[in-house]
């Protein structure tokens, strides 16, 4: 995103490493670094304010339902009484942590199963890559639906399948592109070399392939992250995702958009929560790709 | 460069070109009426619906003996123009109306009734409410005998009552009265041998002896086998002769007789009841080949091959889309409808319907609008809102602690504050609710309740079964199925039980088909249910206690309630039985003594009759006393009410009732018959929308 | 047991079909991409004019595709196979079942109704009746949940609303994201462009739902210009086309923004300017391109996104399309449904992949290798 094509002058120092290179670079991104600041501050808040704080998301006042924002509740209530403001904040905790376990399984499924198409290449890599064809071929929703529904029973409000759901339907992406880098670096004089030393496959791949891949990885990494958190959002307004999330937040405070009565900041807070940290987490993605990008190092 | 974008602009162009496509066909004519009718209908079958959705698309295409009247919702003619009541109250005859015709122009006969009721008992038909035919005179015995003998005696089911009883006898050892009762709830004896009377029978379901004495199981035999050969002889009977000369049957084309098993003051009503349509069966079933569901065309009410006799027509139906209804031209009272199309949205998101609402594209919302605008909704003029005969409970998982100790159950019961749900999160005017049946069904005086807002006294109750403060009480959770309501009144229990008892509870949802599996198999600590009347007599919200019935669902039983709801499907032969073991165990046995014994001295059929109905209510009332003043299986929570938008423009659509002697009623049911309702456009044009 | 060695047999298979003799391939690539044809002419016009259709089809096929399509078309038929076991697996394992009623259980009943509608109570049983029935009959079998209609009927109808609805929120998103793209990036860190970028980000980082009711709101409550829901004219298009365009116009936006930035530093856009052609011809002639080509490459994932992902506007909106089959059938656990809508929508899309690949490679004889 960010305008300023990062470092067109700087030349590459030898000796510095691919990571604290790009490190380098992504500093002087002035709007990557504020999102990266957003992103910090907005999971401390997350996951300290409430415990800090005492809040519960949960305490009912039945008698103060639907109170606006401002006197003994910061961010009003909702309609049974519950503060917002510990709401939002626990709903960002699952919300973050779906974005990071989901991205997460997607990363690990995603990274290996492209790397291992990649480097065997042939007929190895038409077929695992035929298979990400196939799954891409499958409703991505009704396989997320299908996978909730399966762990319905042992789930009672536990994220933990929407974490899987969602991760097994992202990784397919993340897979094509791992796999396109790998194929790229695997006749490269380092892969033989370290083939020549008598490395095995594995440590062939784990050591000096996915090293080398890493930046992309990250970059496709932050930008999974947003997709899944609005994929979340969807579950949840088909009432399938988990209890408290920004999500579910939001999908709530949705019905309750009519010209008969707004409740605006049940859709104010969740809306702007979400939208800050996609906005952040868009902007730290753009800022690492410009960081990682070969070109920008020309 | 160009050639890509000509090619995109080549693919813009192509796709428009299939919008354009999508859209050419004609528009149609305006609606005179729509409405929101919540969910796309599964079926139009009036023996298989049981929503309410298809019931309304049901009354508005198809009519029964009786139609309800729009401004009472009493019976008034429909097919049949007049009818009589036997001197004894069990023999009902109804004169059908020869100029009734069905919309492919055949008339309307008694047999096609006789044939639709007799199809709606096929076992292999599976009809949800065949049940409700067990009013007449070898219904029962029709639907059910045959599957009962079998699983009594065989020959078609191996594994056997009668069998499982004497290997019981052969093994020789004693039995625990757990593992007798696990045996009966595993051969559902309590449904197979329900109305059973043979005292060996009782005794063996009822009995608390543990372990079991050997001559129980020794009289069992013989009645076991008895019990199957007269409900394979009764069966037999019933296939013979049930629709042709008995139970129900069409005297000429235009008579039709109904002979009851007991007299039933409301079966009049049950005739404008759906599930007693008549249906055309050259039509449903166009083979006969003996095959129930193989002969059947499963596609005959949709439109195209639809044949009803209802005031309206299926035009198109659009799944998901919209369900147009026309004007029938075959309707006998077809000069009164007043509206030529009818348009039926199933929308079942409830922002949207409210906006199809506000926007005037329909004029009738049947109470799907967001929960929380509830309140603002209720200013406005055209909101109703009118009691329900419906109840809102929560289920106990009796068989597993911490509920398994009726004392922990009334402590939850006693730590909800009903009053302050249906004032602060319901907020539709619900009413709280301490018992099972509404209130509101004539002839019936409910009994006291155990259950009243008391935090003291649950706080004490749960610290009598081992839990003070809460403490070591385990962790527990609702479950409900996945709604915006039923998850904020979940939530709002949850927390008030844990602050209020010091427990963990917590609330989880599931999807309606995981949530009813898990119920049905038990699997959960405290589940949400809901309790429509089918018919309003107390028996539709009691007779699902009674032990393993297929709507417990809390694994909770008692042999005297078993028995009090068995006697009251006859209450004279419970009479000339002898009702003293039951009358001596009751709360009031003085009071069931007199009524007894007016059933008893009564010297006519007439006044038998009366007598029978005012000892059968009171049967209930102390039936429904043990579940709230010792037993607590359930938590009851609120009765319904239904509540909708309507415009002012919809005439005779009455939100209030008004009974043939003047006086006004709730309509329970929130029904407003197509027949007579319409849309005065002029004052529509007048005050336009909003 | 059986349902791992009948997986592991379907992997092998397909696995094997990388060693298959070119005969084999070619006459087994013939005989399915007719019997595709078949399976999907079939429940529309019946079997004769499946056979019609799919025997020309297989001839053609085997005698004119090459070897590589060939297999392709092996491992996809294969494959939409397995899509339908495992879907059938997971089915199955999820609790409840289509035959549950909601007041009474009869053990009776629920068998012939299984009976009826062809689902044994086992998963491997219930997928050995449903291909013998796609194959012999070429039907998707009836509806559980739907009483009398087949699954044919009811995605069938839903098909060309969702054809719209997605076309047109497909050029809604190109025109529209290509237009704030460009704009933005001509001059970037303008106004212009900051502007834009704010837009897009708005449209990527909120649920389309929260957009979709925003516009209702204003659009159609408060303006009354538009409909608020419902389908049957172009008015009911606008505002659910627009909803669903929108995050799609903000990435398409973003990476014509790019694109523009990059071509506009290139050289030849300074000779372009230098030789006197006006900004608009530059512009037009040069930015666009740039513009267009990452664009072009997102169109596709795109176009599966906007048509799989219209459930939540199709709800909002009452409109009777595919989308909420993928939704309501698995909810309900209406089998066939699940399995047609399925089926059908892999189906067009490994159909449409297989299309584009031929295309491509027939264009770049470069490509031809990697098909």
């Amino acid at each position: 995103m960010s305008a300023a094509p990062a470092s067109t002058s700087s030349l590459p120092e030898a000796g510095t490493s691919l990571g604290a290179d790009a490190w380098r670079r992504m500093r002087r991104n002035r709007v990557a670094m504020a999102g990266l600041v957003v992103l910090v501050l907005v999971s401390l808040a997350c996951f300290l304010l409430p415990p800090l704080m005492g809040m519960d998301p949960q305490a009912v006042d039945a008698r103060r339902g639907a109170q606006p924002p401002g006197g003994e509740h910061l961010l009003g209530t909702d309609t049974l009484g519950r503060d917002y403001l510990a709401r939002v904040l626990v709903g960002g905790q699952t919300s973050l942590l779906v974005g990071l376990v989901a991205t997460l399984v997607c990363v690990l499924i995603g990274t290996l199963y492209g790397a291992t198409a990649g480097y065997y290449g042939g007929r190895v890599d038409e077929l695992m890559m035929r298979f990400v064809d196939f799954l891409y071929g499958i409703p991505y929703m009704f396989l997320v639906v299908l996978i909730m529904l399966l762990f319905e029973d042992e789930a009672r409000g536990n994220p933990l399948p929407v974490f899987l759901a969602l991760g097994a339907v992202q990784w397919l992406s993340m897979a094509r592109i791992v796999r396109g880098q790998v194929l790229a670096l695997r006749h490269q004089e380092f892969v033989l070399a370290a083939r020549l030393t008598g490395a095995s496959d594995t440590r062939i791949i784990l050591r000096h392939i996915l090293p080398n891949v890493l930046g992309i990885v990250i970059i496709y990494a932050t930008l999974t992250v947003p997709a899944v958190i609005i994929l979340e959002s969807f579950l949840s307004f088909l009432g399938l995702g988990v209890d408290l999330s920004w999500g579910r937040l939001v999908a709530e405070a949705v019905a309750v958009i009519n010209p008969i009565r707004s409740y605006g900041w049940l859709l104010l807070w969740p809306s702007l929560a979400l939208a800050l940290t996609l906005f952040s987490l868009n902007f730290v993605g753009d800022g690492l790709r410009d960081a990682f990008d070969p070109r920008s190092r020309r | 460069m160009y050639r890509t974008l000509i090619g995109i602009l080549a693919a813009f162009a192509a796709a428009l070109l299939v919008v354009g496509l999508t859209f050419s066909a004609a528009s149609e004519q305006p609606a005179d009426y729509a409405f929101i009718n919540g969910t796309e209908p599964k079926s139009l079958d009036p023996a298989l619906i049981t929503g309410q959705p298809e019931g309304r698309i049901a009354d508005a295409i198809f009519e029964g003996l009786t139609r309800r009247n729009t401004a009472s919702l009493q019976p008034e003619p429909g097919v049949a123009r007049a009818w009589s009541l036997s001197e004894d109250k069990r023999t009902w005859t109804f004169q059908l109306r020869p100029e009734a015709r069905w919309s492919d122009g055949r008339p309307v006969t008694a047999h096609d009734f006789a044939w639709s009721w007799r199809r709606m008992l096929e076992p292999a038909l599976g009809a949800e409410y065949a049940y409700l035919l067990h009013l007449v005179r070898g219904a029962e015995a029709f639907n059910l005998y045959a599957a009962n003998a079998d699983a009594i005696v065989g020959p078609r089911e191996k594994e056997t009552l009668l069998a499982g009883v004497q290997r019981l006898l052969a093994s020789g050892t004693p039995v625990a009265l757990e593992a007798w009762q696990a045996f009966l709830s595993a051969g559902k004896a309590q449904e197979h041998l329900k109305g059973c009377s043979d005292p060996a029978v009782l005794e063996a379901l009822a009995t608390r002896a543990d372990p079991l004495p050997r001559s129980v199981l020794e009289a069992l035999v013989p009645a076991l086998q008895r019990e199957g050969a007269r409900r394979r002889a009764e069966h037999a009977r019933a296939v013979e002769r049930l629709g042709r000369d008995e139970g129900f049957y069409a005297r000429d084309d235009h008579t039709f007789v109904v002979d009851l098993v007991a007299p039933t003051p409301y079966f009049l009503e049950l005739t404008c009841f759906y599930p007693l349509f008549a249906v055309p069966r050259w039509v449903v079933r166009p083979r006969d080949t003996g095959d129930v569901i193989a002969d059947e065309d499963q596609d005959w009410f949709l439109p195209g091959t639809l044949v009803g006799n209802g005031p309206f027509t299926v035009e198109s139906w659009r799944v998901n889309g919209k369900m147009r209804l026309a004007r029938s031209s075959t309707y006998w009272g077809r000069e009164r409808v007043r509206m030529r199309f009818v348009d039926v949205y199933p929308v079942d998101n409830v922002t949207t319907a409210l906006n199809l609402y506000l926007t005037g594209e329909v004029d009738w919302l049947p109470g799907q609008y967001p929960l929380d605008v509830v309140q603002d909704l209720k200013q406005r003029p055209d909101f109703y809102a009118h009691a329900g005969l419906s109840t809102y409970f929560y289920r106990f998982n009796c068989t597993k602690p911490p509920f398994d100790d009726v004392r922990v159950r009334k402590a939850l019961c006693l730590a909800v504050d009903r009053a302050e749900i249906v004032e602060h999160i319901t907020q539709r005017g619900e009413v709280p609710a301490t018992r099972m049946v509404p209130p509101g069904l004539a002839g019936y005086d409910p009994p006291g309740s155990g259950i009243v807002h008391d935090p003291e006294q649950a706080r004490r109750l749960l610290a009598e079964a081992g839990y003070p403060g809460g403490k070591g009480f385990p962790a527990v959770s609702i479950l409900h199925n996945t709604s915006e309501g039923h998850k904020k009144v979940a939530e709002y229990i949850a927390d008030r039980l844990k602050r209020t008892l010091g427990i963990p509870v917590s609330a989880y949802n599931k999807e309606w088909q995981a949530y009813q599996d898990d119920m049905r198999l038990l699997k959960y600590e405290i589940a949400r249910a809901g309790w429509i009347a089918d018919y309003p007599d107390p028996n539709t919200f009691l007779d699902m206690w009674v032990t393993n019935g297929g709507n417990n669902q809390t694994g909770w039983s008692d042999a005297l309630y078993d028995r009090l709801v068995t006697v009251c499907a006859d209450v004279e032969s419970f009479v000339r039985a002898g009702p003293e073991d039951v009358i001596a165990r009751l709360k009031e046995p003085g009071k069931a003594r007199e009524l007894a014994a007016a059933v008893a001295g009564a010297t006519d059929a007439a006044a038998r009759a009366e007598a029978g109905v005012r000892l059968r209510a009171h049967l209930f009332r102390e039936a429904e006393a043990i579940l709230f003043q010792d037993a607590y299986p359930v938590m009851p929570l609120y009765y319904y009410v239904n509540t909708g938008l309507v415009r002012p423009w919809v005439r005779e659509f009455y939100r209030e009732l008004r009974l043939p002697d003047g006086s006004a009623a709730q309509n329970l049911q929130d029904l407003h018959p197509f027949h007579d309702v319409w849309v005065d456009a002029e004052a529509k044009a007048r005050t336009g929308v909003r | 047991m059986r349902e791992t060695l009948l997986l592991l047999g379907f992997l092998g298979l397909i696995v094997s079909t990388l060693w298959w003799p070119r005969p084999v391939l070619r006459t087994a690539g013939g005989l399915l991409l007719g019997g595709l044809v078949a399976v999907f002419v079939a429940p529309a016009h019946g079997l004769l004019a499946a056979c019609l259709g799919g025997a020309p089809v297989a001839l053609l096929a085997g005698w004119w595709l090459p070897g590589r399509v060939h297999r392709r078309v092996c491992f996809m038929v294969l494959t939409l196979g397995l899509l339908v076991y495992v879907t059938t697996l997971l089915m199955f394992l999820a609790p409840g079942n289509p035959f549950r009623q909601e007041k009474q259980a009869n053990e009776q009943v629920e068998a012939a109704l299984r009976e009826k509608y062809g689902v044994p109570e086992d998963a491997t049983a219930f997928f050995g009746v449903y291909m013998q029935r796609l194959l012999t009959e070429g039907s998707l079998g009836p509806s559980i949940k739907n009483q009398g209609r087949t699954v044919a009927e009811l995605i069938l109808p839903a098909f060309p609303v969702s054809l719209a609805l997605g076309m047109t929120a497909l050029v809604i998103a190109t025109g529209l994201g290509l237009w704030l793209g460009v704009r933005a990036g001509l001059r970037p860190g303008s106004v212009a462009d900051q502007g834009s970028m704010a837009l897009a980000m708005v449209g990527i980082s909120l649920p389309n739902f929260v957009i979709g009711s925003l516009l209702v709101m204003g659009f159609a409550l408060e303006l009354g210009w538009l409909p608020v829901a419902g389908w049957g004219g172009y008015r009911h298009l606008v505002l659910p086309a627009l909803t669903l365009a929108l995050p799609y116009a903000a990435y398409i936006a973003r990476l014509a923004r790019g694109g523009t930035i990059e071509v506009m530093q290139q050289d030849f856009i300074r000779t372009a300017r230098a030789k006197g052609l006006s900004e608009r011809a530059v512009v037009l002639k040069h930015a666009l391109k740039g513009a267009i080509l990452p664009v072009v490459s997102f169109l596709g994932p795109a176009a599966a996104g906007i048509f799989t992902g219209s459930f939540v506007v199709e709800n909002l909106f009452g409109i009777p399309g595919m989308g909420q089959w993928f939704v309501k059938s698995a909810i309900n656990r209406d089998y066939s449904v699940v399995l047609g809508a399925a089926l059908i929508y892999c189906s067009l899309l490994t159909v449409f992949n297989l299309l584009v690949d031929m295309a491509y490679a027939w264009l770049d004889p470069r490509i031809r290798e990697t098909l």
